[in-house]
């Protein structure tokens, strides 16, 4: 009975990874600017969901759990040694590597300064902008995954941005995919 | 506000994520109806937004992917599963709130996760046969072309590059145990190996299949027998040059030959490893 049990547990786990996978992998690179820590922080938290994987019994969402686990391993990584800068040549040979882009030239620019640019941030901050500016996920959403409340992950997030914004300025008029937002400054302004 | 005239970009951002208690955030607005700079920089803050969410997803190298199955694999099989009963993980799938992300980033299709196999014992010197056999169950097609690829089999807890490996996949050719007599004959090509040069095709950088020969220099053998004992295989080429500028020895060994997969060790004067162990392609 157990083996049926550890046996169909293995299936659903492998699902579980193939399921989140990519997400889990798109928030370490992004959080920790290192293919190879990336990789390392997303097995470490893979394993380490696996291994306890009756904590995820009684959770709302299983995608928070393990958002969780590799933002956890990813900080851990930053806190415990500074990650190795990365050289240009290998961001771009692991964007090579991943999926070509269509207009290589810009979108590599840019991606490949967002990166640096987001490696001055601390930790905290980087965390929380990787998880609602560049994964998309409402603010309640990044609160529960870096377990804080809501209103840390704007300050967070606020406090990122003011830094970011001078770093890439210069990145405003030269890419089509800054598309300054008039509209909302219109309507803060207007309240 | 800076120098009595502008608000600085902390306030303007704490006001866009709506921090600003009701009467800092009037007076900010009043600001900003009569002042063009500080527009500019709201606007400003409203673009690093935007960098941010163009930057495009790439989805988990092939390599990643199975390394982790291997992981996993590995995980089984020391009997790490602690699991009194089985979670419903449809169940708890189901209210999953990021199953459908609202702006889904597009992918790079990679193959299957391949199944976990049921906990069994093995020898650990035998846990690479897994992910070569996944890796033949992970033929994915690129341009029409059928291309078996092969994954990163580096240790718990390495990083790992990833180099794809053509060929039929086959079963993974047993390796020989280390013999007192083996030997390997050393090349001191003096290259500058790159990341991307490691990945193979390597046959153009080591030349032909050196087999077996003789090497002086001592502690360069030593280092290749440490690392052909752990690897419980022979290494087929070594060279002794350099790796983004450090001096390296540069040491190949067949992971699977059938599917032309090498196993790239990279080390240090000091024998330690200056990239994660990866496969590449020999020719």
């Amino acid at each position: 009975m157990l083996t049926r049990h550890i046996e169909g547990d293995t299936t659903a786990f492998s699902e579980i990874v193939k399921r989140h996978r990519d997400r889990m992998w798109a928030v370490a690179l992004r959080t920790l600017g290192d293919p190879d820590e990336a990789a390392d922080a997303v097995q470490d938290a893979f394993v380490s969901a696996y291994r306890k994987a009756e904590s995820f019994r009684g959770d709302a969402a299983v995608t928070t759990w393990l958002h969780r686990i590799v933002v956890n391993a990813c900080l851990d990584r930053m806190r415990r040694k500074s990650v190795r800068p990365v050289a240009d040549d290998e961001l771009i040979e692991a964007a090579e590597r991943d999926m070509p882009l269509p207009d290589q030239t810009a979108e590599r620019e840019v991606s490949l300064e967002v990166t640096a640019a987001l490696k001055l941030l601390p930790a905290d901050q980087r965390a929380a902008l990787v998880l609602v500016d560049m994964m998309g996920y409402s603010v309640e959403d990044a609160a529960a995954v870096l377990d804080v409340p809501a209103g840390t992950v704007k300050s967070r997030c606020a406090r990122g941005r003011a830094k970011l914004a001078p770093i890439l300025s210069h990145l405003r008029n030269r890419s089509d995919l800054t598309r300054v937002s008039s509209p909302k400054g219109a309507q803060l302004r207007d309240g | 506000m800076t120098g009595d005239t502008h608000y600085d970009l902390e306030i303007l951002a704490e006001l866009a994520e709506g921090l600003l208690d009701d009467a800092t955030a009037l007076e900010v607005r009043s600001h900003l109806a009569i002042c063009d700079a500080c527009g500019e920089s709201l606007a400003g803050l409203a673009a690093v937004r935007e960098l941010l969410s163009a930057v495009p997803m790439t989805a988990m190298p092939l390599g990643v992917a199975m390394r982790i199955d291997r992981a996993l694999e590995a995980e089984a099989e020391r009997g790490g599963l602690r699991l009194v009963e089985t979670p419903d993980w449809d169940e708890i799938m189901k209210d999953s709130p990021w199953e459908q992300p609202a702006e889904p980033a597009p992918v790079v299709p990679v193959a299957p996760v391949v199944p976990l196999a049921a906990p069994r014992k093995k020898a650990r010197g035998r846990l690479w046969a897994m992910p070569v056999a996944a890796a033949a169950a992970a033929a994915v097609v690129f341009g029409g072309v059928g291309l078996a690829t092969q994954l990163v089999a580096s240790g718990s807890g390495d990083g790992g590059a990833v180099a794809p490996v053509a060929g039929p996949a086959a079963s993974p050719e047993k390796s020989p145990l280390k013999t007192a007599e083996s030997a390997w004959a050393v090349r001191a090509s003096g290259h500058n190996y790159t990341s991307r040069e490691l990945n193979g095709p390597l046959l153009g950088y080591f030349g032909p299949e050196p087999g077996t020969g003789s090497n002086s220099d001592e502690q360069t053998d030593k280092c290749v027998a440490r690392k052909a004992n752990e690897l419980d295989r022979q290494p087929i080429a070594v060279d002794r040059a350099f790796y983004n500028g450090q001096d390296a020895t540069i040491m190949a060994f067949w992971e699977d030959k059938t599917i032309n997969a090498v196993r790239v060790v990279v080390v240090g004067p000091n024998c330690h490893n200056l990239r994660p162990e990866g496969l590449a392609t020999w020719n």
